[in-house]
């Protein structure tokens, strides 16, 4: 278990290292967010899912920012290793491929959880947002951080290059969370936006998420969470399954 | 006198059926501790790339423990191939690998095996200090703080203990992958190319330390293109070409089988062939 933890604490550490960039960069664009979509146009929205503007975006506003922090930090750090090389450090060590998944995976988990803390004690200053059903906001938080650390590590081994990672991240995540509801609710959209709402996974954790805040979503907090650890736990699994033949990592 | 005989797997040693496993584990631990396994040992060892390049087919090598061991051959000839699947950096295609009579992949053979590369591949997040202690925990070590100084000391690292490894300069990032290497203890230490690159006095230096790590009882294998190198500190040297073994002896051997006068004749002579 010891390489399991020095690995840990070498991914933490990079964290920590590089924190203006890792935790301060994302935590101060999500409260521009707020600020600027929250307080300054919030006055003229009428309230949605009655609930003020301010307070509906932040529970998406903090889901974003954790789970592009979780996907960027792995994917930058292990495709950073594999092509230094330094990755050889592990590799060659009395690891197991389970610890070695597991210790790459925690880095994002670790700056996800560093910002999401951040943005919530901001919010609850600056909107005084509540937390209406901890728990689920755990499970949410918790699946949420599992699949996209895990699509961090995949990407990060299945990566040639740099623009590789941020292709999957500008491609992919930011739409998705962006029309995922992190901004409205889906119940306005028209058809068949709103029907094709539904076909987006991070619009079932942004939901899962807000549900934890608000007490409140568009869809049930079950299947939220259903989807979000049906999609979690096949990443994990194949980002394990990549460390264990050492497909990508290994020639 | 212990030699080096093959051993028959735990298995087959004549234990009778009903032994208690935890008696058969510890005669196990026991065996493996008196019994003078090879430092490396490799059996039709096959690796083909997956653009269909033969890097090493059916390759068989002993390495006795406690040896001094050369390998040379050109570019392309399969020793980074060979040094990468022993320390698990490699899918191998076929053929079995055992470091001190454990299979290569166990957690005992890994910890067996120390491995400084090539090319420099230090953390670059991670000062001198870090990069050692960090590879002291994947390792499994205890006394961390303590032989990390130790491996700063020996190595003349002092003044940069806590520079990052991208502020270094080429010979003390050389130095570095050294120490890394050296830092769990491992009872193999694999060189691949260490003083590629690197001025006399460095060289000189590094020459010296790993002397002294063989005289403390470390198998060493080392990879090199600088012919000399390898006659000055190695007791027995293999010559690989197109992933095949094409001779093994001490160097005053090889020059006998190859009627050369020098290592560098033996060289040519043996990948003219």
């Amino acid at each position: 278990m010891s390489g399991l933890v020095w690995l840990c604490k070498r991914e933490t550490l990079r964290v920590s290292k590089l924190w203006t960039q890792t935790v301060l960069a994302p935590v101060i664009s999500s409260i521009l967010f707020i600020l600027v979509f929250g307080l300054s146009l919030g006055g003229r929205i009428d309230q949605v899912s009655s609930v003020d503007y301010e307070v509906f975006i932040v529970p998406g506003l903090i889901t974003m920012g954790m789970v592009q922090a979780a996907y960027a930090n792995n994917a930058s750090s292990i495709f950073q290793a594999r092509f230094d090389r330094y990755i050889h450090d592990v590799l060659s060590a009395p690891m197991r491929p389970w610890q070695m998944t597991l210790g790459y995976t925690v880095g994002g988990v670790f700056r996800s959880l560093a910002i999401g803390i951040s943005l919530l004690l901001l919010a609850v200053i600056l909107v005084d947002v509540p937390i209406e059903r901890p728990f689920a906001l755990l499970a949410a938080v918790a699946l949420g951080l599992v699949l996209f650390s895990a699509l961090g590590v995949v990407v990060g081994i299945y990566a040639e290059v740099w623009d590789h990672t941020t292709f999957i991240n500008n491609i992919v995540i930011l739409p998705l969370t962006f029309v995922g509801g992190v901004f409205y609710s889906v119940e306005v959209l028209p058809s068949p936006w709103e029907e094709l709402s539904h076909f987006n996974p991070v619009f079932y954790l942004v939901n899962a998420v807000r549900f934890g805040f608000l007490g409140e979503s568009d869809v049930s907090v079950w299947l939220s969470l259903g989807v979000t650890a049906a999609l979690a736990l096949p990443v994990y699994a194949w980002s394990q399954w990549l460390f264990t033949t050492g497909r990508r990592l290994k020639d | 006198m212990l030699t080096n005989f093959p051993c028959p797997p735990p298995s087959r040693r004549g234990r009778p059926l009903n032994t208690p496993p935890f008696i058969g584990r510890v005669v196990d631990s026991l065996d493996r501790v008196f019994r003078n396994d090879p430092a490396l040992s490799l059996r039709g060892l096959t690796k083909h790339y997956d653009d269909g390049t033969v890097a090493l087919e059916n390759f068989d090598l002993e390495i006795p423990a406690g040896a001094f061991f050369g390998l040379l051959g050109p570019n392309g000839a399969g020793k980074t191939t060979l040094i990468s699947a022993v320390c698990n950096l490699l899918r191998v295609t076929g053929g079995e690998i055992s470091v001190f009579g454990n299979a290569h992949h166990t957690m005992e053979a890994r910890r067996s095996i120390g491995l400084a590369e090539q090319d420099i591949n230090l953390d670059r997040f991670l000062t001198v200090r870090e990069t050692l202690v960090y590879h002291g925990g994947y390792f499994g070590m205890e006394e961390l703080e303590s032989r990390a100084d130790e491996m700063i000391a020996a190595f003349g690292l002092e003044a940069k203990r806590d520079t990052r490894a991208p502020r270094l300069s080429g010979g003390q990032r050389r130095r570095l992958l050294l120490a890394r290497a050296l830092m769990h203890r491992p009872r193999l230490v694999i060189l691949d190319e260490p003083t590629a690159g690197v001025d006399f006095e460095l060289r000189t230096e590094l020459w010296r330390y790993i002397r002294r790590l063989h005289a403390e009882g470390t198998t060493i294998l080392l990879t090199t293109h600088y012919l000399e190198e390898a006659e000055e500190l190695c007791d027995e040297i293999a010559l690989i070409r197109g992933g095949r073994l094409i001779a093994r002896d001490t160097a005053a051997g090889l020059r006998e089988d190859f009627g050369a006068d020098r290592l560098q004749d033996v060289y040519v002579k043996a990948m003219a062939s």
